[in-house]
């Protein structure tokens, strides 16, 4: 295996030694004297017109309609609407560390939002529902935090992207009973060192997403 | 998908032979099996003479974004379902649908304020805006290229997967359109036809093309994701509208990334031993290094939009490797304080590296003053590589899961 590295690190210097001397020069990027689209005898523009239409196809091949889209989104696959999907974690890791997971809650609400769509995903802080998961609750830490959704497939995806999350389901009629939360107070300590150019987002961030906000509870 | 990969040199197995670049009768065919559609039309025979003398002139360093071609019958082998029993359709079908749902269909559309931009960006500022947008469109647009082909190869073995990378070139493809356009602001167009079949594609088996590609896609989010933040809260910086588009952008970018993370874990032969920690760690370092040094070289960029080059790196390197720690058996102690000053000794070195080209020594001279340097880089290299490593890895494989809390 040391060997085989450096290998790589001899090619490395190989290449090194090729490395250009002068600034090359780019015979792929042309000034255009034309706007782009006007011009069909410039190389420049013919090709990257085809490329382009080839593109537009690629996508036109693989794009679905809204109305599949949203059946896909909104019907969840498996089970009814009976069937809520969750994953759970502690509230620090589900609140305060995974700041992507804020991004993809906001994506989502605003594509909702865009398409009309019936919010079907929450957050719940403290869940009742665990009660009901003796094996999990002895796992995790607390205050606990769930993300639930009738959209299965979705929770799957959501428990590959935090992987660090407990998954699992269950059915009830009743929409309330199943985003019934204990009330507490979530606080988190200021990070020790924190060395990003910007700021956390902001705590709260994610009172839209509580059920007691949404319309339909 | 953002090519942070250009240090990895194509290397076939272990103990074989070094693969040599362009006399290798297999990487041409492979060169010539990714190929855009509109590229199959043969051009007119002046343009064809005129693109001939063209093509011998594209020079690439070290450091620029590669293309990318693999063995697409081994792809084919490890996601027939009949094959391999253990694929986890489940994760792939949701993967689906997230990618069908198209969060960014009506993003990607473009304003006045671009031109009006491009216009006021001048001097050094405007010729290095104009190479990140070469660069960055480049890098998508090599993405697109190797998920298409996937997409197009993969439809009979295993059709899921396959949409999945059409629909992944679908983003590729925008993101490359976008960018080209941002060039037309200031008079430039990338000729992406051209650069279909004029750049040299690098080769990686499967394996390598996934951990490539993770780690490209995970770095590409942090990338974008910190500078727009950086620019949201300092907008007095904000000199091009392109980096307002950069948070819905980037959660294509770490979409990408989660499916490739699900392909791997289809594959745990590529997770689990000890030869996946060594490679894991190696294509850590190759990627941060090549970034490091790519953005080293280009500070005015970063400081153009008010941000500290190496500060924002680090952040980017801890960051992508604390996601990396997801997926990956080990990664690299990127904290330890030691990883950072091997990045600036390698930066130093490349620097003089540099100043050697700028000289005007006979190339006899050039290449003697070099090897000193590249024997240093290479000793940092190593160096970095062998520092203690993290284990890691998806708690659904890992040993310590049952003991795990959340």
């Amino acid at each position: 295996m040391l060997a085989s590295t450096t290998v790589s690190l001899g090619l490395l210097g190989s290449q090194l030694l090729y490395f250009p001397s002068h600034n090359p020069t780019k015979p792929f990027l042309l000034p255009l004297n034309k706007p782009l689209l006007k011009s069909p005898n410039s190389i420049t523009s013919s090709s990257f017109l085809k490329s382009r239409t080839s593109v537009r196809t690629a996508v036109a091949a693989v794009d679905s309609s809204d109305a599949a889209v949203k059946r896909g989104l909104q019907a969840g696959g498996e089970g009814g609407s009976n069937s809520y999907h969750f994953v759970v974690a502690n509230a620090k890791f589900m609140l305060d560390e995974e700041e992507h997971f804020q991004e993809l809650m906001s994506e989502r609400l605003r594509l909702y939002g865009e398409r009309n769509m019936e919010q079907d995903f929450w957050l719940v802080i403290e869940p009742k529902f665990l009660d009901k998961f003796p094996n999990i609750t002895k796992r995790l830490k607390r205050p606990a935090v769930a993300l639930v959704s009738t959209n299965g497939p979705w929770i799957t995806f959501m428990k590959l992207r935090l992987d660090r999350v407990l998954q699992d389901s269950f059915e009830t009629d009743n929409l309330e009973e199943a985003l019934a939360s204990s009330p507490i107070d979530i606080e988190f300590e200021k990070p020790e060192k924190w060395t990003a150019p910007y700021a956390k987002y902001e705590y709260g961030w994610w009172e839209p997403f509580l059920p007691s906000k949404t319309s339909n509870v | 998908m953002v090519a942070e990969m250009a240090l990895v040199k194509p290397f076939s197995k272990f103990n074989t032979s070094i693969p040599k670049i362009g006399s290798s009768g297999r990487l041409k065919t492979r060169f010539l099996s990714v190929k855009m559609s509109s590229t199959a039309t043969p051009p007119p025979p002046t343009a064809a003479s005129k693109k001939k003398t063209q093509k011998q002139e594209i020079q690439e360093s070290l450091l620029t974004p590669r293309f990318y071609t693999t063995d697409f019958d081994e792809m084919e082998q490890l996601f027939n379902t009949e094959i391999n029993k253990n694929l986890n359709m489940a994760e792939f079908e949701a993967l689906l649908q997230e990618f069908k749902t198209d969060f960014n269909q009506t993003h990607f559309v473009r304003n006045k304020e671009f031109k009006e931009a491009a216009d006021k960006l001048q001097g050094p500022l405007r010729q290095i805006f104009v190479e990140f947008l070469e660069r960055s469109c480049t890098a998508e647009f090599s993405g697109f290229l190797l998920y298409k082909e996937l997409g197009r190869r993969l439809k009979k073995t295993n059709p899921v997967v396959a949409e999945i990378f059409s629909l992944m070139s679908r983003d590729e493809a925008r993101h490359a359109g976008f960018l080209n356009k941002g060039l037309s602001d200031f008079n430039l167009a990338l000729d992406l036809g051209f650069l279909t079949k004029a750049r040299k594609y690098t080769f990686f088996k499967p394996k390598f093309i996934f951990y490539a590609t993770y780690l490209s896609e995970k770095i590409g989010y942090w990338r974008y994701i910190t500078i727009y933040r950086h620019l949201k809260e300092n907008p007095e910086y904000q000199c091009y509208p392109i980096f307002k588009y950069f948070e819905n952008w980037c959660q294509d970018e770490n979409r990408h990334g989660d499916f490739f993370s699900a392909l791997m874990k289809a594959q745990p032969q590529f997770l689990n031993d000890w030869k996946a920690k060594l490679w894991s760690r190696f294509f850590c370092l190759s990627v941060y290094v090549t970034m490091y040094l790519n953005d080293c070289q280009r500070s005015a960029f970063y400081e153009g939009i008010g941000l500290n080059t190496k500060e924002f790196d680090m952040h980017v390197i801890i960051e992508t490797n604390r996601t990396t720690a997801r997926i990956f058996p080990a990664v690299l102690d990127v904290e330890n304080p030691e990883f950072k000053r091997k990045l600036d000794r390698m930066v130093e070195i490349n620097t003089k590296l540099l100043a050697v080209g700028d000289t005007d020594d006979t190339p006899l001279v050039k290449n003697l003053k070099r090897i000193p340097l590249i024997a240093a880089l290479a000793n940092e290299l190593l160096a970095a590589y062998l520092m203690k490593p993290i284990e890691s890895g998806s708690v659904d494989f890992a040993d310590f899961e049952p003991q795990l809390v959340y």
